[in-house]
């Protein structure tokens, strides 16, 4: 195989060497690369005349984008991964002993296993090209740096400003990895030559130890925090209870990461590396990061997905509509323009075209506060959003998203307005969450550019939009449909034309199941704390009141008519939905009581629930929280093999996917059905079988899942 | 002019008192808000269109050739070029007769013409000295001499240059604009109960317009920036029983002891925006456009600028004389109101023979103006006066009631702040 370094030296005595992994777009740290570098490295210290040594990247827009995932996830056991890591620490250290100057010079992504080479080298200088990203992101993926990351980052630039490119994974660009001494220059990618070939030779003059002054951390606070055991026993504590605050326990890497950082900090760096390494070995072996790992490839995969099989070109969307300025139709909208989309809001009166410029407006002032926009940028971006009471501006429009009452007949009306106005190429698209969209688009004279495109609630937070053709849809129209989708920052996955589509689908059999369970003893704070502990990010019971009783008990009904006796809504859904008084968290009231003080549970609720709880049957459960667990989760699981086998989603992994994008299901556990092959699907059948005696016939297990059993398959067989 | 040019739509802001409801609404902003508007009215893809003019008078220090600023928050492509013109009041029309000259040249066929204002924010500044000031501190280097300069300091430094006022004064004569008026009021003899009548007429116009939903054919209601808490749908400015008495009562602002010119029988300090679609008769019929009016021609002059008022009188005659059309064909006028005092003085020389001798190099008058069919829906007096929109804001009022009253030609016409008159010469397809 080819090499993946070229190493020059100049009569100067100044090294220059290039990394260029072959047949690969990017550069990555494999054991081969490593076993290269070993070499070099190694030739590099016996030769005198070398005077300093830089290394590059010829790849572009990138220098390296971190270790082999798949070699990562080839490690099986703790003592190979501790070994892997420990091989990797101790040629990138190779590098550090060099006896002369190294300078990294990142221009592009740097990141994980490349940003720890470059952490290594004496110097660092990055580039302020939009591309380069400096960062370790190997928490994401469940794991913490391997190759010296949490020693030599927190050495470099202290604890404060270290832990939150390690604790958190995101990445910084030139600039401020310049301000937080990751780099000790950042210069424009243009000039990068001289301005390397200038750096070298002032550190050559001895120039190089202003760059480590200007690293070292300063000040009183420092000294506090930093500077002794009791304030970095603090610091520490606290960073621990922010991450409780983010992350639960079930994720292990962030709290690894700041345990590793305290039991080695000021420690000898041999003895922190070999701890790094134990450490390190034991998280990739641990589900979580197969997990993480597994779905970092899905992700991959869904990238690269047009939501069609044909390789077929369409015109990009560059103007849109959208109908219904609700909070829905509003997030949407804040979409378009923050992707600098124009967008057109009709609505039938000025009112609602207020409240819809509102939502927008509030999701900037939110992010002014967070620092992500400032004035400048949120006025452009409001200069993207129009809005009327009529079709004008609408037959220039390319794209319309309907986002209008969940009402056949009304939405029928909408698009035979809709078709009048709008070119004949434009393309119709139904926010609608819930009915079936081969038969919304009956109507359409081209029903071939009708198709669903589902947001989730809060659209401008929630990542998933399931995208939804017609049986008439035409291929162009998905394709379309899905780029958009990502040039709204959203993750597309196609799904069947069927009742809920996906998510809705698994969602809601769910939430009733939690209203079966309040009938029968439970309440409704231990329902939530089961599944909170489990990782959703809240309760069912929460969720309902998060997405409206009347919205979602409506779509339990459409569901219920369409699937039949097993989504039967629960008689204490059905009766919490009369009161009309309890509405959820924007009405201020819904099974909990929203607005000041505490969350409790409201008045209304707790009559009808102790109604309930008197007439139904009581059934002792001694091993409660699991039971919850189980028969929320398997009702979702038993209705998601359904979905599989009607090929209502692709493939087990999207589904996952879809349910983590979409409910936030907790990436750690691999997704739903990753979580049902651990369970086992016998178990699962037996589970669901006792649940079917004790509950009733919706527990009855999915032909598809016989089938599974029957082969001694599995979902991700 | 060789050829007639064709507009096509127009749309504008409503027009709200200054440091009222637009606020915080920037004068690019306002501007950019009309043309979004307008291109949404006129389903013209932007490709089509070659420049977009403005007119501003104020430009506001932030927004350096308003008009480029304009363009890009309104969405149109980097590739468009873009200008800012200033004819102080008459701005607003020069973006039109500009884009018109420019598209007779061969230079361009479809123009966004515009004008705004945003007399809310037009800023204090600092005075001469406490600029100095800062700028000595700037170059001072060493302690002692900063503290040196600092020491300088006096507290009449601080007395702002109010920008308003600044602009409002004519830097030749001296004169505030409604001193002006004072001096066409006492040249042409208007008592202060003639003015007051007149405004009190122009408030009920503009009311009985509004209630007809006359102009809902040209305003576009606004969600309010930046928090969008309302809509604004209409002009704030006329007032529903404008009392005569309440009028009456009012001291004279520019002249206190013998002066007629109050703040009720002048034009009000308003923000707003308006911006329209030229282009040549023959694009209009490609694009399959249909036009609602046409500009025939037009002209400016200038005169005193003491007698700024007069403008319309001047500019009229010559527009005529270009035209060699007969005053009396002219069926609908907007005049616009500065000062009553001005509106007045305009009337009385237009009607008189020894005026045009005197002044205008003509051997009889003008022409008659009917009041009746000059500002019918009320003027700037009742719906304010931002300044480099009020041009434009003309000529679309003035194109959509020729349309409903099916008459041919109309004429609008204003005063020019420094001495100078605009006219411009349209009708309907």
């Amino acid at each position: 195989m080819d090499r993946a370094f070229d190493l020059n030296i100049d009569e100067s005595g100044c090294a220059r060497l290039v990394f260029d992994l072959p047949g690969a777009k990017v550069n990555k740290l494999t054991m081969r690369t490593l076993d290269e570098i070993e070499g070099i490295v190694d030739s590099l210290r016996g030769m005198t005349a070398v005077r300093a040594l830089s290394i590059f990247s010829r790849k572009r827009d990138v220098f390296i984008a971190g270790a082999d995932i798949d070699e990562i996830a080839g490690i099986t056991d703790a003592q190979q991964g501790a070994e892997k890591a420990a091989y990797g620490q101790k040629i990138i250290d190779g590098i550090a002993t060099l006896p002369f100057p190294t300078i990294a010079v990142i221009n592009g992504a740097c990141l994980g296993g490349g940003l720890e080479l470059a952490l290594a080298c004496d110097y660092r200088i990055a580039t302020d090209n939009v591309k380069t990203t400096i960062g370790l992101p190997e928490v994401t993926l469940g794991i913490i740096p391997g190759f010296g990351g949490t020693q030599r980052l927190p050495r470099l630039i202290g604890l404060k400003r270290s832990l939150p490119l390690i604790l958190t994974g995101k990445p910084v660009d030139g600039r401020r990895a310049l301000k937080c001494g990751l780099v000790d220059a950042c210069v424009p990618n243009e000039f990068l030559e001289e301005k390397v070939a200038d750096f070298v030779q002032g550190v050559l003059k001895g120039n190089g130890l202003h760059a480590h002054q200007q690293r070292q951390t300063h000040g009183l606070k420092n000294f506090l925090l930093e500077r002794n055991a009791v304030g970095r026993g603090l610091f520490l504590y606290l960073a621990k209870k922010q991450i409780a605050k983010k992350v639960k326990s079930d994720y292990p890497a962030p709290y690894t990461a700041i345990d590793v950082i305290r039991r080695t900090y000021g420690l000898p760096l041999d003895k922190g590396l070999a701890i790094e390494a134990e450490e390190f070995g034991k998280l990739v072996s641990g589900e979580v990061s197969r997990n993480l790992i597994k779905l970092f490839y899905t992700r991959e995969k869904m990238k690269k997905d047009r939501g069609v099989r044909q390789d077929i070109s369409y015109p990009p969307l560059n103007a849109a509509g959208v109908l219904g300025a609700g909070v829905m139709g509003g997030g949407i909208s804040w979409l378009f323009t923050k992707a600098d989309i124009p967008v057109r809001l009709k609505d039938l009166d000025w009112h609602a075209i207020q409240r819809g410029f509102q939502t927008v407006s509030g999701i900037y002032a939110k992010l002014k506060k967070l620092r992500k926009f400032d004035a400048r940028e949120i006025n452009l971006r409001m200069h993207r959003l129009t809005g009327g009471i009529d079709y004008r501006g609408f037959s220039g429009l390319d794209f319309v998203l309907e986002a209008v009452v969940e009402d056949p007949a009304v939405k029928a009306s909408v698009y035979s307005e809709l078709e009048g106005v709008v070119s004949e190429n434009a393309i119709i698209a139904t926010n609608t969450s819930t009915l079936p969209i081969s038969e919304l688009g009956e109507s359409l004279k081209h029903p071939e550019r009708f198709i669903g495109m589902h947001f989730f609630n809060p659209a401008n937070r929630m990542p998933l939009v399931e995208v939804i053709p017609g049986d008439r849809t035409a291929p162009e129209t998905t394709a379309a449909v899905v780029d958009l989708a990502k040039r709204l920052g959203k993750t597309p996955i196609v799904v069947k034309s069927a009742p809920g589509f996906l998510v809705n689908r698994l969602l809601l059999p769910y939430l009733n199941e939690a209203f079966h369970l309040l009938s029968e003893d439970r309440t409704a704070q231990q329902i939530d704390k089961a599944i909170y502990e489990f990782g959703m990010p809240m309760g069912p019971l929460r969720l309902v009141d998060e997405i409206g009783i009347d919205v979602s008990y409506k779509a339990a009904r459409i569901l219920n008519k369409a699937y039949g006796s097993r989504m039967d809504p629960a008689p204490i859904f059905a009766d919490i939905y009369e009161t009309k008084s309890l509405t959820g968290k924007n009405g201020g009231k819904g099974i909990y009581l929203y607005g000041d003080g505490e969350k409790n549970l409201s008045p209304e609720f707790i009559e009808i629930y102790e109604r309930h709880t008197a007439t139904g049957e009581r059934v002792e459960m001694p091993d409660s929280e699991r039971t919850i667990r189980e028969r929320l989760l398997l009702t979702m699981i038993n209705e998601a093999s359904r979905c599989l086998s009607e090929g209502i989603i692709e493939s087990p992994d999207y589904l996952d996917m879809a349910l983590i994008m979409g409910t936030g299901f907790p990436a750690f556990r691999g997704g739903l059905l990753r979580y049902a092959d651990k369970i086992g699907i016998d178990k699962i059948i037996k589970t669901l079988q006792a649940f079917e005696q004790k509950y009733g016939m919706r527990f009855q297990p999915s032909e598809y899942l016989m089938e599974l059993s029957r082969n001694q398959s599995e979902f991700y067989a | 002019m060789p050829k007639r040019i064709a507009i096509i739509d127009g749309i504008r802001t409503p027009i709200c008192r200054a440091a009222g409801i637009f606020e915080n609404v920037y004068a690019d902003d306002l501007g950019a808000f009309a043309v979004k508007e307008l291109l949404a009215r006129a389903s013209l893809p932007a490709k089509h269109i070659d420049e977009l003019i403005f007119g501003n008078v104020c430009q506001p220090v932030s927004a350096p050739n308003i008009a480029r600023i304009i363009a890009l928050k309104a969405g149109l492509p980097n590739s468009l070029p873009a200008y800012t013109v200033q004819r102080n009041c008459g701005s607003g029309a020069e973006s039109i007769t500009t884009a018109a000259d420019k598209i007779l040249a061969g230079k361009a066929e479809v123009i966004i013409a515009g004008g705004t204002e945003s007399m809310s924010n037009i800023p204090l500044l600092f005075n001469k000295r406490m600029t100095k000031l800062v700028s000595n501190l700037a170059t001072a280097r060493t302690s002692v001499q900063k503290l040196k300069v600092l020491l300088s300091f006096r507290p009449r430094y601080l007395k702002p240059v109010v920008g308003l006022i600044e602009g409002l004064t004519d830097p030749i004569t001296g004169l505030i604009m409604g001193k002006t008026a004072e001096i066409l009021a006492r040249e042409f003899r208007i008592s202060r109960d003639e003015q007051d009548d007149f405004s009190i007429a122009s408030h009920a116009r503009a009311i009985r317009a509004m209630h007809a939903g006359v102009f809902e054919d040209e305003i576009c209601p606004l969600p309010v920036p930046p928090d969008y808490h309302s809509v604004q749908h209409s002009d704030d400015g006329p007032r529903e029983n404008e009392k005569l008495t309440k009028l009456r009562s009012l001291r004279p602002y520019f002249d206190r002891r013998n002066g007629t010119v109050t703040v009720g029988n002048s034009c009000s300090i308003s923000d707003g925006a308006a911006a329209i679609l030229v282009m040549t008769e023959e694009k209009a019929r490609e694009l399959g456009l249909k036009p609602l009016g046409f500009l025939v021609d037009y002209a400016y002059a200038g005169l005193e600028p003491e007698r700024m008022g007069l403008g319309p009188v001047y500019a009229t005659a010559r527009l005529l004389k270009q035209t060699n059309l007969n005053f009396e064909h002219i069926k609908l006028i907007e005049l616009n109101e500065a000062f009553a005092a001005q509106v007045l003085a305009n009337l009385k020389a237009f009607a008189s023979d020894g005026f045009a001798v005197k002044y205008l190099n003509l051997s009889k008058k003008v022409g008659d103006i009917d009041p009746d069919v000059m500002n019918v829906n009320g003027g700037a007096i009742a719906l304010g006066h931002p300044v480099g929109m009020t041009g434009t804001r003309l000529v679309l009022t003035l194109l959509k009631e020729l349309q409903r009253r099916q008459e041919q030609f109309g004429l609008a016409t204003m005063c020019i702040g420094g001495g100078q008159g605009g006219a411009l010469l349209l009708e309907i397809a």
